[in-house]
């Protein structure tokens, strides 16, 4: 319509479409401007490459510390393994109803073998171990319980049935409480879930500086084109439609970007693998190194295009506005 | 069709443009605009294209006051107005199709129209066998008729021009006068600045002088009559506003 002028023709009322037919060509119009911003890239091949190849390799780093971690996570989970379970027995009981329970448990069909250390014999370990001897001079008797050290069957040591037995154990006469000896296993776990904790901050770094690097090329096509922007406002241009194009050409640089990252990945998952067969090999086990499955690369594709869009769209924000016609 | 209305213009810096100017070019009017380097020519183009506002009163538009029209309508203004500069402001890399179909895309029109009506405006100016050129390949009047023929392509009921003859020599600068004479016989309003004084001289148009930012004289240019004119506009292009002429 025309602001000025009544009944003065325009595109819309000219062609007299109705409102499918135009949104079939708008269709059509921004796909044309997407091929469009394509061509644009392939103008200056090698700065678009150079700007492709940075996204790119930013995005390989989180997405390749992210697989190391998921693999880590694989191959800790085969070795939940409760190697041992103490049985601390209550203050007064005495040495012989001590070793009437070892024998008792010892004959438990889950329990491959148990062993009784002493109040007395743990007092003794204690001394050697840590070089602070004649300590009982400075307690008024020994504050160690008996413990029996037991031996699960194989078949009782992944942590649920191990659980389960310790709950069994501790419901036997004269049994303060049971432990399982996972604590290595927990601190392995800690560790990942930390180093999960860095590839989270390390990527969330790297996705910023990807949308700093986009909304910066985009910038520097903005005022490239400054000239022609100019004109197009002269011209009557809305700020959309000279927007498009560019935020095109973000999405772009992202999808690229996300495309050399996931074929970065594949390169070196295989150059990896290699390695890790040698190496399992040498201990006479399989693995097999996990890779991006579609999902995954489907999340860092969108992801990469979010990342360029976002980049292109501060970017275009920012600037356009500020070419204006003098 | 063009109306100031007290209109100062003070331009950042304390630069004193414009002072209290007040005049009205009609519908379908053809004006012209003189005065010295300096004196205020394009700025009264500039509040009109909207590429400026006014520092005190009002610039009218087909009685419409643009200081009411907020910052998103200024695009479709624009669309209402053909302008044509004296730096020809063509796009370098494209063909002179394409610079002369942007309006058009930008509005949103078919291919189909687009090359019917681009063409018409080509051949207006006589430059369709020029289509697929580059503008570098074109003479400067040539790239000056390109700009109008990218000015009128959607046909603008407000044609301006701001020394569009400035850089071409007496004969070619006739010839783009002629051009802009059988627009406003097809109805469009045209208003025209230059510092041209020969030129206008030769031809019977009002001309408002404008000297330190103050018109100082408002009148017809009355000695020398214009040479009959033999450029004749095809019949598919006209303008959409069907306002009685001036003279
Ligand atoms: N963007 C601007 N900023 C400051 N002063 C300006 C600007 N544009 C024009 N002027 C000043 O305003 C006055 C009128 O300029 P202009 O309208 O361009 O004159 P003309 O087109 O008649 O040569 C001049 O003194 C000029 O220096
Ligand atoms: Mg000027």
């Amino acid at each position: 319509m025309s602001l000025l002028f009544a009944g003065r023709k325009t595109a819309v009322t000219e062609h007299k479409v109705g409102i499918v037919q135009r949104f079939v060509m708008t269709v059509l119009n921004h796909f044309r401007q997407l091929l469009a911003s394509l061509g644009e890239l392939w103008r200056q091949p090698l700065a678009s490459l150079m700007t492709i190849g940075v996204l790119g390799l930013s995005i390989t780093l989180p997405s390749t510390l992210y697989l190391l971690v998921k693999n880590t996570e694989q191959v800790t989970a085969g070795w939940e393994q409760a190697g041992e379970i103490s049985l601390y027995l209550k203050p007064n009981t005495s040495v012989a109803q001590a070793q009437q329970l070892r024998l008792a448990v010892s004959l438990f069909s889950e329990v491959e073998a148990a062993e009784l250390v002493t109040a007395d014999n743990a007092l003794i370990e204690f001394e050697q171990a840590s070089g602070l001897t004649n300590s009982l001079a400075y307690l008024d008797k020994n504050p160690l319980p008996h413990v029996i050290l037991i031996t699960p069957k194989a078949s009782y040591v992944q942590p649920n049935a191990a659980r389960t037995l310790v709950k069994k154990l501790e419901r036997q006469t004269h049994v303060d409480f049971g432990k399982l000896d996972i604590e290595w296993l927990e601190r392995l776990y800690a560790t990942v879930s930390v180093a999960r904790d860095v590839v989270w901050i390390v990527a969330i770094l790297l996705c910023v500086s990807v949308v700093l690097i986009i909304g910066n090329t985009i910038r520097l096509n903005i005022l490239s084109q400054r000239e022609e922007i100019i004109i197009m406002k002269l011209v009557g241009a809305t700020d959309n439609f000279i927007r498009f194009p560019f935020l095109y050409t973000g999405m772009w640089y992202g999808l690229l970007g996300g495309v050399l990252a996931w074929i970065l990945i594949a390169f070196l998952l295989w150059w990896l693998q290699s390695g890790i067969a040698n190496l399992a090999n040498l201990y006479q086990t399989q693995f097999t190194l996990t890779g991006l499955d579609t999902t995954a690369l489907g999340v860092i594709l969108l992801l990469s295009i979010i990342l360029g869009l976002l980049g292109s769209i501060i970017s275009v924000q920012k600037h356009i506005k500020e070419i204006e016609p003098k | 069709m063009i109306k100031f209305d007290d209109v100062s213009k003070t331009y950042p810096g304390g630069q004193l443009a414009l002072q209290k100017v007040n005049f009205h070019v009609a519908k379908g009017e053809m004006a012209f605009l003189t005065g010295h380097s300096g004196a205020g020519k394009s700025t009264i183009l500039k509040l009109i294209s909207l590429m400026e506002r006014p520092s005190v009163g009002r610039v009218l538009i087909n009685g419409h006051d643009l200081g009411q029209l907020s910052h998103k309508d200024i695009p479709y203004i624009r669309r209402d107005i053909g302008m044509i500069f004296q730096s020809h402001q063509l796009l370098m890399d494209r063909t002179v199709f394409d610079n002369v179909a942007l309006p058009l895309v930008i509005e949103g029109y078919s291919r189909k129209q687009i090359t019917k009506r681009v063409h018409a405006a080509l051949d207006l100016v006589g430059l369709l066998s020029r289509a697929q050129n580059a503008p570098m390949a074109l003479s400067g009047g040539q790239q000056q008729r390109v700009g109008i023929a990218r000015a009128i392509v959607n046909r603008p009921p407000l044609l301006l021009a701001d020394e569009p003859t400035g850089n071409l020599d007496p004969k070619l600068s006739m010839e783009i006068m002629r051009l802009f004479e059988a627009l406003n016989q097809s109805g469009m309003s045209v208003f025209i600045a230059t510092h041209d004084l020969g030129l206008i001289a030769r031809m019977k148009y009002r001309n408002l002088t404008i000297k330190n930012g103050r018109l100082i004289e408002d009148g017809l240019q009355e000695d020398v009559l214009l040479n009959e004119t033999n450029t004749k506009l095809p019949s598919d292009v006209h303008v959409d506003n069907d306002t009685p002429r001036y003279r």
